[in-house]
């Protein structure tokens, strides 16, 4: 058998004395790397812990080509000759060691059943093993060989570190492949960073080339994609966000984008809707939407995406009955909200608009808020009717409303192209 | 020669891909952190500041020599530890990005302490709190003993890390575990709102993921001083994997 005849080679090399009718101390010496000054003190554990963490010995034998399993059952072969080699060895030396041997033999036997490949990735046979000339080590040439392993007592209970023969040229080889393969991360981690940086915050680090890219954008954006999927795959219908008493309300700002619009409109005010399934567009007053629908009223929290929140007593109308009185377009998953009123900085008009899934719009807790605290809207709050989307953040919570258009396709948001998610759920 | 292994392969990889993770994190975290400060007091009458921070900075430029010339104190911790001014947008989706490559990262590194074995050397041990005393009596007495050229002995411990070493690379995966749990708990207060109440609420949470950022900082500040220290072995041994400090007593105490 092929097996046998190479465990025979292996076991015949690592204990060459053995054969030659030497004594035990020779050949554990031998096995144990030549630095052992005190040779009796590892025979015992050699011999009893006997072959855990193997490594392949495929150049000792000359096949590198070997597979693992085949590399363990030569050592097994090799192990267990070893052992035979030994008990006689120990017999020839005197009755007294009868005992020691006697036990020897079963520890061994214990040993081999719990060989086990050791799991390190980067130890894998055809990278460890440099083949290095027999002649100049003193250690054998075998890279990593097992000294000991402590049997293992409980479950949770720290195990010694496992001790592996090295020769010291396979040591430098691997610390240099290692410390190499490690800087070239590091590179590309630095390389990494400065694309994907923004491009002010280069600068201010002093670096002066234009790193904006497309690739860049698109990769962030790809981020916030799967960011955003994640959103989508968390929401559900049925999952009511957490509801507050009166005790529990804080102040709420104004938060305008921009300037706060003059209160004239309010006068005027119309809600459009569009993209109807009748294909009309509809006009609705709000003395008409709060007479047609039933009011809602909760206290919920308001979550700002620059982290602030507020707790407020909201009332309105469920958006999902409006999208029952006025149906719309049978394959509509997006709804494009807007207020032509808002304005920016400098008070010009600015109309703002954001997209708001339907999905989200159905849900319950999902209104068209008429009052904040018990009173009507003011002008600050959105008057006289915003959006009050509490599983979305508080940038999709258009203030007065001017216009609904539903629509197939994903409609563009205000805050898309400064980088927000256009998700936005919370 | 004999060597010991110490770290697996994924341990390591996991181990130094969380400097760049935890830099992105930390420095895109701060300017998320700016738009909206967790600490805040009335606005100072002169100033109109109400930040915590930006008082601090306020204090660095007028205290510390070279900073007097500082464009905007109040601004000083934001701009030299964040990724600058006006940077919400971008500052999230760099940390959204950072966040998940972090969570695989926290895997990977798991992954790596259960095919190693390695957690075992990190679980606390009932006589941790007198050796912890043992090893910080030995630090406390290093000066001391330096100055009156004493022999002063490290204690002597069979175990991979010493107490103080185990409390601290415990706490940090439990500290990056409780970063992503209140990180989650704050970016999806309403879907996930039991984990934010778990940590006492939205606002409260952004309390922890705060502090928990701290506690990264603290912690790796004083690690790499002490690796540094304890020589290259130490270091080399968190990228090759294995050292050349083999306890020999160990190797012979097996034996009996």
């Amino acid at each position: 058998m092929i097996n046998e005849e190479k465990g025979n080679s292996v076991g015949s090399e690592d204990i060459p004395s053995t054969s030659t009718g030497s004594n035990l101390e020779t050949t554990q010496s031998l096995a144990a790397g030549s630095e052992d000054t005190n040779p009796t003190a590892p025979v015992g554990a050699e011999t009893r812990q006997g072959v855990e963490s193997v490594e392949q010995p495929a150049n000792a034998d000359g096949s590198p080509s070997s597979s693992v399993g085949h590399a363990l059952q030569t050592d097994k072969v090799a192990s267990s000759v070893t052992a035979k080699q030994e008990m006689e060895e120990l017999a020839k030396t005197g009755p007294q060691n009868a005992n020691l041997s006697a036990s020897i033999v079963i520890e061994r036997s214990e040993a081999v059943e719990t060989i086990q490949q050791s799991g390190d990735a980067d130890e894998s046979p055809s990278l460890s093993v440099e083949p290095a000339p027999r002649i100049d080590e003193v250690v054998p040439p075998i890279a990593v060989e097992p000294l000991f392993v402590k049997k293992q007592q409980s479950f949770f209970e720290e195990q010694p570190l496992p001790v592996i023969v090295m020769a010291p040229r396979v040591l430098r080889y691997r610390t240099r492949r290692d410390v190499l393969g490690f800087g070239i991360g590091a590179v590309a981690a630095a390389a990494g960073a400065e694309f994907l940086l923004p491009q002010n915050t280069l600068s201010r680090l002093g670096v002066r080339r234009d790193m904006s890219s497309p690739r860049k954008e698109w990769m962030l954006n790809k981020a916030l994609r799967i960011d955003d999927d994640v959103a989508e795959a968390l929401y559900s219908l049925n999952r009511m966000v957490p509801t507050y008493t009166k005790s529990h309300i804080t102040p709420i700002k104004n938060n305008y984008n921009g300037a706060t619009p003059d209160p004239g409109y309010i006068s005027g005010w119309n809600l459009t809707l569009e993209g109807l399934d009748s294909g009309l567009s509809v006009c609705l007053d709000i003395r008409k939407l709060m007479n047609r629908f039933p009011m809602h009223e909760q206290i919920i929290r308001f979550v700002c995406v620059e982290g602030w929140s507020a707790i407020a007593w909201w009332a309105g109308l469920r958006f999902d009955d409006l999208l029952r009185a006025y149906p719309p377009m049978s394959q509509a998953k997006w709804a494009r909200v807007e207020s032509s009123v808002n304005l920016d900085n400098s008070g010009n008009p600015d109309p703002y608009f954001v997209s708001i899934d339907l999905a989200t719009a159905r849900h319950p807790q999902t209104l068209l808020v008429t009052h904040l605290s018990g009173q009507p809207l003011t002008v600050e709050h959105g008057a006289p009717l915003r959006l009050l989307v509490p599983v979305k953040l508080g940038l999709k919570n258009v203030k007065a409303i001017t216009r609904i258009t539903y629509s197939v396709k994903e409609p563009r948001d205000y805050w898309t192209p400064y980088g927000y998610s256009s998700y936005d759920g919370i | 020669m004999l060597v010991a292994k110490r770290h697996q392969l994924l341990v390591r990889c996991s181990h130094w891909l969380n400097i760049p993770l935890l830099l992105g994190l930390i420095l895109s975290g701060i300017s998320i952190y700016w738009s909206s400060p967790v600490y805040q007091h009335k606005p100072d009458p002169a100033t109109g500041n109400f930040d915590v921070a930006a008082d601090i900075g306020i204090w660095i430029c007028a205290h510390l020599p070279g900073q007097h010339h500082s464009a905007s104190p109040p601004d000083w911790i934001y701009n030299h530890m964040s990724l600058g001014p006006g940077m919400l947008a971008p500052a999230l989706r760099i940390h959204w990005l950072c966040a998940y490559l972090f969570m695989l990262n926290g895997m990977v590194y798991a992954a790596g302490l259960v095919m190693g074995g390695g957690w075992r050397s990190l679980l606390p041990r009932r006589t941790d709190v007198v050796d912890a005393f043992r090893i910080f009596r030995y630090y406390l007495g290093v000066p001391f003993a330096k100055l009156a050229h004493r022999e002063w002995l490290h204690p002597r411990f069979n175990t991979k890390y010493n107490a103080l070493q185990r409390a601290a690379y415990f706490s940090v995966p439990v500290a990056g575990f409780l970063s992503i749990a209140t990180g989650w708990a704050i970016h999806k207060p309403m879907q996930l709102h039991w984990l934010a109440a778990l940590f006492g609420g939205f606002d409260t949470a952004r309390v922890w993921h705060f502090w928990l950022m701290w506690l990264f900082i603290f912690f790796v500040v004083p690690h790499v001083i002490l690796v540094l220290a304890d020589g290259w072995d130490t270091l080399r041994a968190m990228i090759v994997g294995w050292s050349a400090k083999v306890d020999r007593s160990e190797v012979i105490e097996s034996d009996q």
